[in-house]
């Protein structure tokens, strides 16, 4: 049967051949400069046509510690301290002497001591009062372990397995010294098979390579005799032109999860509002700046809304014109019905919210409601980097009996706190249907300041009274851009860029 | 919202006490006042204020405030008002056009030039913020010494009276040809518009005070020798003009002024004598101020919150009830709920605690809940989704996309800023075809999806309109057809469940090829389209290959 294998096994089979024992794994990718993953593959390719072999074997090497490493350049103790002796021609001296002139830490100077007198080459006396050593030898030879320590100086890792026996002793002299630090390992040992050994190459075939596995290999089996062409799994891949959501999709789904979790149901209502919902019931008075043609769409198309029922517009007549049952003053002025009549684009969702407390009137329901909404809105105004004349409001509503500015603080705190803005501050604002009003301002944790959110507060006695809604029956409200929370989490800085749809940043995404 | 320029060092003699700039941008958010602006270098801040406090539209009104706020005084400021003899009468005919006029003497006036800057602000901000730009109230500021009492507000034909305007060319000019040629004539003239007579101030000897709200003559100029002033305020709604006057009167008295009274007498009707500072009591319940902010205060303690925001009260011969007094100055409080959030603020919104109330299941809105539902079906047939505006531009909704636009059968925007939006959309894929035309040198295949709002007229509604759910898909790229955008759409109705029970009925639509076009059915209903579009569109949108698309109704699915 013809063998055949891929280039580079051949090629590492004709080194291996040249090698007159085994070898070990990671030396032979180093002397190959091939990855050891890549050499294993080609060794799994030598032992399937039973060429090759390779076995795990445990591998105990030793080096020298930092202790170890200075007695190599520096000499053991011992035979520091006798050259002091020898260098200064000293024949006698005073241990505590020897001591200072040795610069030796105490423990290690006794060491080098007790084995010079080992080795007989000094001797102590008290004879004279004084502990003293002198020197007793005339030839000072390296000592064996001395000679195994310098074994070090070519080879900073020995293996124990290729220790002799006289070096196995001195070794464990040096370990009792604590000298010598231990690493264990499992290497693969290479060798060749009999078959191997004695195979000729020239009769061995190289492999085609291939790029593409074809059915038909699968099927005939003939994939065994091409070389698959190895990849480079470092280059990025082509594009995945994947499907995705938008990242807006993704957040206001985020702030939905959010108003569930919390109690609140969903509520949904017209983009083409009657200005009677839009502003009328919010008691914006009809001469107020904010219902101007500048800041509105009006529309020509159609150009009048239904009213409700006849006895709720004239309640919220009323609270214009006198404060109605709503125990306000009003805003003393004649209420038009025709002005309430126009079609506008809703310039905030808080119409939708009206026509919740309008259904809470209806459907004489009780307390509490909790309800929120996140949908578009419109203002009349030309883009830019930081305006859009559509985008989209958040807006949360509770209506239940008692309850509090405090209570809605905490609201606040807990909703901005599941977004991931640990603390908030209210402050004193103005809203035109809610008394108190509030500021909302939170804690960017990654810009370190303080971001102006949104507005918040109890709806007006003037807005809710014509819905039956009466204290100590309160609503509660909140409200905000979506825009502002959706630049700091995609970091953009142009609010138009989350509506014109740069394929290649939705792409791109991490969000 | 208006903005206020303030400088430290005037602060600081105004408040009475050494202020940091640092410490300043703290406190005055607990005051209701938004720093805009710091300038260190030269000790100024910028601050912004809500249009329901006018009186904070001078140092001398935010200075009040924060003297509250620090506790240098309490409850209500107090300003001498003496007894004038000055007398303005007012003719019936003014009530035709401009009804209300009130007035006040300000005298022995020494302004340093920051105090003359700040009442040429006022001004501006009250005829912004209180008099609707110069339509409800008017002011106007006269040198006194140069008029002769008793004045005289009257109407009269705009040609029967000439005069030399202030800032006009030094001749006389009648009233119609002010509101014709003078600059602020022409700003102000539709204030006065269809009026038959033009409302005017005359002294004794006919001179002219002022042609309101457009402009004064230019007698009465103040200059730096004027050492008294005379002030009218007129308008179409009685209680903004007082409230103008007497934030302007308290502002001047705080500069070191003595305001005297004018006696003002309607000819037909009351006599009446301002500026009028007397402050307004209000009876307040004790319990319903802490329940509804959610504090427990002794009645000593909100008392004080009172004083602190420069309220007046005490105990009420009513068991639990405050008498709490208004200065003259604020025109926001219109019903007894105001006084919960003076209460919050002198207590301080940043003590205040919060508390967490539990209760109600929360619930996704069906239509959102399935549009989600075909997002996630869109994602696995490989598309990404775009977002795009519900405001739409006729000329690519509808031309561009070969379908016919009658004004009639479409929403219609009155007042656009931008030509851009002049409708809303009925159908999603033309902001598709937009999408790709911004995008079309991206890698392709561009596969992309929108599920979003459109509007569609419809009389028997409410708002004459309805609000619809779609989703539109669109593939483009060299090989895109039939066949694929077919297979999306079996994806879909497969996943929706729908596939036994919906059809493609072979049609034409002016937006897609004919023979390479059907309408989608589900049981009988229309409830989409599906096709390759027209060449004649791929080129409007500047493509330069095939698109296949489809759009479906959710509405109708759901």
């Amino acid at each position: 049967m013809i063998i055949r294998l891929k280039k580079q096994v051949i090629n590492i089979l004709k080194v291996l051949k040249k090698k007159p024992s085994e070898v070990i794994a990671t030396d032979l990718a180093k002397e190959l400069k091939i990855d050891y993953i890549v050499l294993m593959s080609a060794i799994n390719d030598l032992i399937e046509h039973d060429l090759g072999y390779f076995k795990e074997e445990e591998v105990y090497q030793i080096s020298l510690n930092d202790e170890g490493i200075d007695y190599l350049n520096n000499g053991l103790p011992e035979r520091q301290l006798l050259n002091i002796l020898l260098e200064n021609n000293i024949k006698e001296l005073s241990l505590d002497d020897f001591l200072e002139r040795s610069h030796l830490d105490r423990n290690i100077f006794y060491v080098g001591i007790s084995n010079l007198k080992k080795k007989r080459w000094i001797a102590q006396s008290k004879a004279s009062g004084e502990n003293k050593v002198f020197i007793t030898a005339e030839k000072f030879p390296k000592t064996v372990l001395e000679r195994f320590l310098q074994k070090f100086k070519e080879n900073p890792t020995l293996e124990r397995s290729l220790l002799s026996k006289d070096e196995l002793v001195q070794l464990d002299l040096l370990n009792k010294r604590k000298l010598v630090k231990k690493n264990n390992r499992t290497e693969r040992i290479i060798n060749l098979t009999e078959k191997g050994k004695k195979i000729d190459i020239s009769k061995i075939k190289e492999l085609e390579q291939v790029s593409k596995i074809t059915s038909e290999m699968l099927s005939s089996g003939s994939w065994k005799n091409y070389d698959l062409k190895p990849f480079d799994v470092t280059k990025p891949g082509p594009l995945l032109k994947a499907g995705k959501l938008h990242p807006m999709i993704k957040l206001i789904n985020e702030i939905r999860e959010i108003f569930i979790s919390m109690g609140f149901t969903e509520i949904r209502g017209p983009i083409i509002e009657s200005a009677f919902y839009n502003f009328d019931a919010l008691f914006q008075p009809q001469d107020h700046p904010a219902r101007e043609m500048q800041d509105t769409f009006y529309l020509s198309n159609p150009e009048v809304a239904k009213l409700p029922e006849q006895d709720r517009v004239k309640a919220v007549q009323e609270t214009h014109e006198n404060g109605g049952d709503s125990g306000s003053r009003g805003w003393g002025y004649d209420w038009e019905i025709d002005t309430a009549k126009k079609t506008v684009l809703r310039t905030h969702t808080t119409s939708t919210t009206i026509r919740r407390l309008a259904k809470f009137y209806r459907n004489n329901e009780k307390p509490p409601v909790k309800v929120f909404c996140i949908d578009r809105v419109f203002r009349n105004e030309k883009l830019d980097k930081s305006h859009l004349a559509e985008f989209t409001q958040v807006e949360g509503i509770v209506i239940d009996d008692n309850v509090t500015l405090c209570d809605l603080i905490g609201l606040l705190s807990e909703f901005y706190r599941k977004l991931g803005f640990k603390k908030i501050i209210t402050r004193p604002g103005f809203f035109p249907y809610t008394e108190p009003s509030m500021e909302v301002s939170v804690y960017y944790d990654k810009l370190g300041e303080w971001l102006e959110m949104g507005g918040s507060g109890i709806f007006r006695p003037e807005v809710t009274y014509p819905w039956g809604i009466k204290d100590p029956t309160r609503v509660l409200a909140w409200g905000q851009g979506l825009e502002r929370i959706a630049m700091l989490y995609f970091d953009r800085d142009d609010i138009r860029d989350l509506y014109i749809n740069p394929i290649k940043w939705l792409r791109s995404q991490p969000y | 919202m208006p903005t206020l320029e303030l400088k430290l060092e005037r602060l600081e003699k105004l408040v009475g006490k050494k202020l940091e700039i640092k410490d300043l941008e703290y406190d005055l958010q607990w005051i209701g006042l938004d720093l805009e602006d710091v300038n260190v270098e030269e000790q100024k801040v910028k601050v912004e204020y809500n249009p329901n406090r006018p009186d904070y539209s001078s140092p001398e009104g935010i200075a009040r405030a924060l003297k509250g706020y620090y506790e240098i005084e309490l409850g209500i400021p107090s300003f001498e008002i003496t007894p004038g003899e000055i007398e303005l009468y007012v003719e019936p005919i003014v009530k035709k056009v401009r009804p209300y006029i009130v007035c006040g003497v300000v005298r022995n006036i020494d302004l340093d030039e920051d105090e003359v800057a700040t009442l040429m602000t006022i001004q501006e901000h009250l005829h912004w913020a209180v008099g609707r730009d110069r339509k409800k109230v008017a002011i106007g500021v006269h040198d006194l010494d140069k008029i002769k009492p008793p004045y005289r507000y009257t109407a009269v034909k705009p040609d029967s009276v000439s005069f030399i305007p202030l800032h006009g060319d030094g001749y006389p000019m009648n009233l119609e040809e002010i509101l014709l040629i003078h600059e602020k004539g022409i700003e102000y003239a539709h204030i006065l518009e269809g009026k038959e007579v033009y409302p005017i101030i005359f002294d004794s000897n006919d001179e002219v005070l002022s042609f309101p709200p457009v402009i004064n003559g230019i007698i009465t100029t103040v200059t730096d020798e004027t050492k008294n002033l005379f002030l009218d305020l007129t308008g179409t709604d009685f209680k903004a003009v007082n409230l103008a006057l007497n934030i302007l009167a308290t502002t001047l008295a705080d500069m070191g002024a003595k305001i005297e009274s004018v006696k003002v007498n309607y000819k037909d009707g009351e006599k009446i004598v301002t500026p009028n500072l007397t402050p307004e009591k209000w009876e307040i319940d004790i319990n319903y101020l802490n329940e509804y902010i959610g504090l427990s205060l002794s009645s000593k303690e909100v008392i004080k919150c009172f004083n602190k925001i420069r309220f007046d009260a005490k105990q009420s011969n009513k068991k639990g009830y405050l008498d709490v007094w208004v200065p003259a100055y604020r025109g926001d409080i219109m019903h007894i709920v105001d006084f919960t959030e003076e209460f919050a603020i002198g207590y301080g919104y940043e003590k205040l605690p919060l508390t967490i109330r539990e209760g109600c299941i929360g619930e996704y809105h069906p239509i959102q809940s399935f549009s989600n539902k075909i997002r996630t079906i869109m994602i696995g047939a490989g598309y990404l989704e775009v977002l795009n505006f519900i405001l739409s531009n006729s000329d690519r909704q509808y031309n561009y996309m070969r379908q016919e636009y009658l004004e009639k059968d479409h929403v219609q925007i009155l007042n656009p800023v931008s030509k851009e939006y002049n409708t809303t959309r009925t159908t999603i894929l033309p902001k598709l075809m937009e999408t790709l035309l911004y995008n079309r040198s991206e890698e392709k295949p561009l596969r992309i999806f929108e599920v979003g709002d459109i509007i569609l007229l419809d009389s028997s509604e409410e708002t004459g309109t309805k609000r619809e759910v779609n989703v539109s898909a669109v593939s483009y790229h060299e090989f895109a057809d039939f066949t694929e955008i077919k297979s999306t759409l079996d994806f879909i109705m497969t996943s929706l469940g729908f596939i036994k029970e919906y059809e493609v009925k072979p049609s034409e639509n002016p937006s897609y090829i004919n023979g390479r076009y059907g309408d989608i059915y589900l049981k009988g209903i229309k409830i989409g389209e599906i096709g390759e579009i027209h060449p004649e569109v791929l080129l409007n949108f500047k493509l330069e290959f095939p698109v296949a698309a489809l759009e479906l109704n959710l509405q109708k699915i759901i």
